[in-house]
Formats: C-alpha cells, sequence, structure tokens
C-alpha cells in the first residue's frame, strides 16, 4: 500500500463539526454545505498553537505541584496542602484507594499527558513520523483521559464551600489550585488543537 | 460512488450501506468511522427531559450536609462554583460553574431546542448554529469527574465531622448516566443522519 487514496488526494474534505464529506472544495475560507461549519483541511496553525499551549502547560506544572491548593485554618494550627500532600492525608487516614485514585487523576494523568503530547508534537513536525498506528492510539489516550485531572479541584472547591466553620476550621484555596486548573485547561485545549492526520500526511517508509 | 474519510488519518473509504448497528473502524488507523445507535428521537428527547430535571433538583438540593460542632453546612451542585466565587477566584469559579452547570444545561437545552420540532419534520430556526454550539460546548460536561471529585471530598471530610449525604447527590449521580447516555445517542453523525431523514 504505496500510496492509499486520501481524502486530500481525492479532493475530499470531511466536515468537523457534521461529519459529511465534501467534494470540490478550493477556497480557503469556505463553509460546510450542510451545516455552514468554517472548514479547513486542516486545523489551522495546529502544530505552532499545540506547541505554544504544552509549553505553557509544562511551566505551570511546577507551581501547580509546588504551591499549596488549600490552606486549613484551625483554632491549633494553619495547615498547608499540595496536590501530593493531600494525597499523603488520604492515605494515612486509611482510604488507600482514594489516595490511588487522587494520584493517579492528579499526578500522573497531567504528567502522561504533557510528555505524550511533546512526543506527538516532535513525531508530527518530523518529515516521516515512525510508529504511526501507536501514534494515533497514544492521541486517542490523551483525549480520552484527558478531563480525569479536573477531580482534584472539585474535590477542593467543594471542601472550601464545606469547612467555613467559624472559630473551628476554615478551608481556603490556594493559587496551586489555580495554577493546577491551569495545566489541565491548557492540555485540554492542546489536545484538540493537534491535528492528527498530520502524522498520516507524509509519505511512509515504514 | 459514496466515500467517507477517516477523521483521524484522512483515509479513504467506499461507503457501502452504513451497517445497522454497531461501528467502523477505519483500516488504517483503527479510529472509529461510523457508529449507529438504535435510538430514536422520541429517546433522545426523553433523556434530555430526565436530564434537564435532574440538573435543577442537583441546584435545588444540599449535595452534602456537615455536621461538626453543632453547627452544621450544606452545599449544592452550583455551590461549589460560588464558594470559589466568594474566596476570590472567579477563573476558578467559572472553569467549575462551566463544566458542572452551564455546559450540561446547554448541551441539554440546545438539543432539545433542535430535536421538538425536528420529531415533527419542522425546522428550528437558527438550527446550523445552535448546533455549533453544541459541538463546542460537549466536551466540556466533566459531570462524571465532578462526582468522583465528591467522592473524594466527602472521605477527607469525614475523618473530622459528620457528613449527611443529600438528596442532590444521588440526583447527580442520575444526571451523570443520563447525560452519558444522552451524548451516545445523540453523536453529531446521528444528529445529522436525524435531520436528513426527517426531511425538512
Amino acid at each position: 500500500m504505496s500510496n492509499p487514496a486520501t481524502g486530500r488526494s481525492l479532493g475530499l474534505l470531511l466536515c468537523l463539526d457534521c461529519r459529511a464529506t465534501v467534494r470540490d472544495v478550493k477556497a480557503a475560507h469556505s463553509r460546510c454545505p450542510r451545516c455552514h461549519a468554517r472548514l479547513h483541511e486542516r486545523k489551522p496553525h495546529s502544530l505552532i498553537v499545540t506547541t505554544v499551549l504544552v509549553v505553557c502547560a509544562a511551566v505551570l506544572y511546577i507551581p501547580a505541584n509546588v504551591l499549596p491548593v488549600m490552606n486549613t485554618r484551625t483554632i491549633f494550627d494553619d495547615e498547608q496542602d499540595t496536590i501530593m500532600s493531600g494525597v499523603l492525608v488520604l492515605l494515612h487516614s486509611g482510604s488507600w484507594p482514594i489516595a490511588l485514585l487522587v494520584f493517579i487523576a492528579s499526578i500522573v494523568v497531567p504528567l502522561l499527558k504533557i510528555l505524550a503530547l511533546g512526543v506527538l508534537l516532535y513525531s508530527a513536525w518530523r518529515p516521516s513520523p515512525p510508529h504511526r498506528l501507536q501514534r494515533s492510539e497514544l492521541y486517542r489516550m490523551v483525549e480520552f483521559i484527558g478531563r480525569w485531572s479536573m477531580l482534584d479541584i472539585y474535590a477542593v472547591s467543594l471542601l472550601a464551600t464545606l469547612v467555613q466553620v467559624q472559630s473551628f476550621a476554615s478551608v481556603i484555596v490556594g493559587w496551586g489550585a489555580w495554577a493546577f486548573a491551569a495545566v489541565v485547561v491548557l492540555t485540554l485545549l492542546a489536545a484538540r488543537s493537534f491535528d492528527e492526520r498530520l502524522l498520516w500526511d507524509t509519505p511512509q517508509h515504514d | 460512488m459514496p466515500v467517507i474519510v477517516c477523521p483521524a488519518c484522512d483515509l479513504a473509504h467506499r461507503l457501502t450501506t452504513a451497517p445497522a448497528s454497531g461501528r467502523r473502524q477505519c483500516a488504517r488507523c483503527r479510529a472509529p468511522l461510523q457508529r449507529r445507535e438504535n435510538a430514536s428521537i422520541e429517546t433522545a428527547i426523553a433523556l434530555a427531559v430526565s436530564a434537564l430535571v435532574l440538573l435543577l433538583l442537583s441546584n435545588a438540593y444540599p449535595l452534602v450536609e456537615m455536621h461538626v460542632n453543632g453547627s452544621s453546612r450544606d452545599t449544592t451542585l452550583i455551590g461549589a462554583a460560588l464558594g470559589l466565587y466568594a474566596q476570590g477566584f472567579e477563573s476558578l469559579a467559572a472553569l467549575v460553574l462551566l463544566t458542572t452547570v452551564l455546559a450540561p444545561l446547554l448541551q441539554i437545552v440546545t438539543l432539545l431546542y433542535v430535536l421538538t420540532p425536528l420529531r415533527r419534520g419542522r425546522r428550528a430556526p437558527g438550527r446550523n448554529a445552535v448546533l455549533r454550539v453544541l459541538t463546542r460546548v460537549r466536551p466540556w460536561n466533566f459531570m462524571e469527574v465532578f462526582m468522583l471529585g465528591a467522592l473524594v471530598a466527602l472521605v477527607r471530610l469525614s475523618n473530622f465531622a459528620h457528613i449527611a449525604p443529600g438528596i442532590s447527590l444521588w440526583s447527580c449521580a442520575l444526571l451523570m448516566l443520563c447525560l452519558s447516555a444522552l451524548t451516545s445517542v445523540t453523536s453529531p453523525e446521528q444528529l445529522w443522519r436525524w435531520v436528513e431523514e426527517s426531511g425538512e
């Protein structure tokens, strides 16, 4: 299969909004005849936009893990929790399945997403991407796991809303939570702006 | 001859008649090419109405109640976002509001707006624009993630306070199931198949 027939070679375009196959699209700013969504042969400036978003996410990953996501103030002390120390609190309180869940969703998943997007970008920038099938499957995994990192943000927001007992204890949200949410949103947007067809566009050698 | 193009790798496939149910994979990259759910417009409308009722319930009744030192506090679904707003984290509050309240609400309302007239073979005014809003907003519905986050918060709180799950915890769980069923029967592919079959 040296030169498989692709949408590009046949002059066909897929509308990503309604999944219609559109023929004879020449104009740069045309719209889908069925749903009137804007048509692009490939997502515009996909690699540049994705690279910028991934770099921002990687930078913010540091404050997200170093800064406290919440401060617990009680009459006795003032305790600051980062994401990792939150996992340890859960572990010591004896609920290790929950601790494992938070560890995977908040620490493993964001790191894995940033690394995976880096691998995908590196592959797509190269003249002939290797292991295309695995790369495509990697992309689908990134898309699937993306949202689950928001878990800790919801937990913190509920704690901060509920634990406001005057003179006994209160939970204040920390800037770590902001940085962490920014990492999640940036990686989600990065995954969405990456056009996986770029992995398959160049002639295949492997 | 009808041709379908793979959204993930651009490979062109000859389109034989779409399978009666189930899915087709791309021959090269194994991405899903076509999916056909055996659902009717009525099923989708019923799911959307149920989801709307559950969403209203989830915001009207407490999600959890916390009793500590003789005082008690509770929160609803929308309360999580309001709590962040009260502490000055407006952008974070907006993100939580979008992913737990606005995105589900918009998904339900846009679907009802388009599907109710479509069932009688009529076209809702501004249908294409409304469907574009639906496509943009659909990926931001994070109800499943919120439910797990609530579970984590409950476990952490149960160490130092008495926690009572509220009505809304159950309606949120049902809402999550309802929304994922709704999302799977109203894929863009399926929505446009209904539009074409209605012949409006």
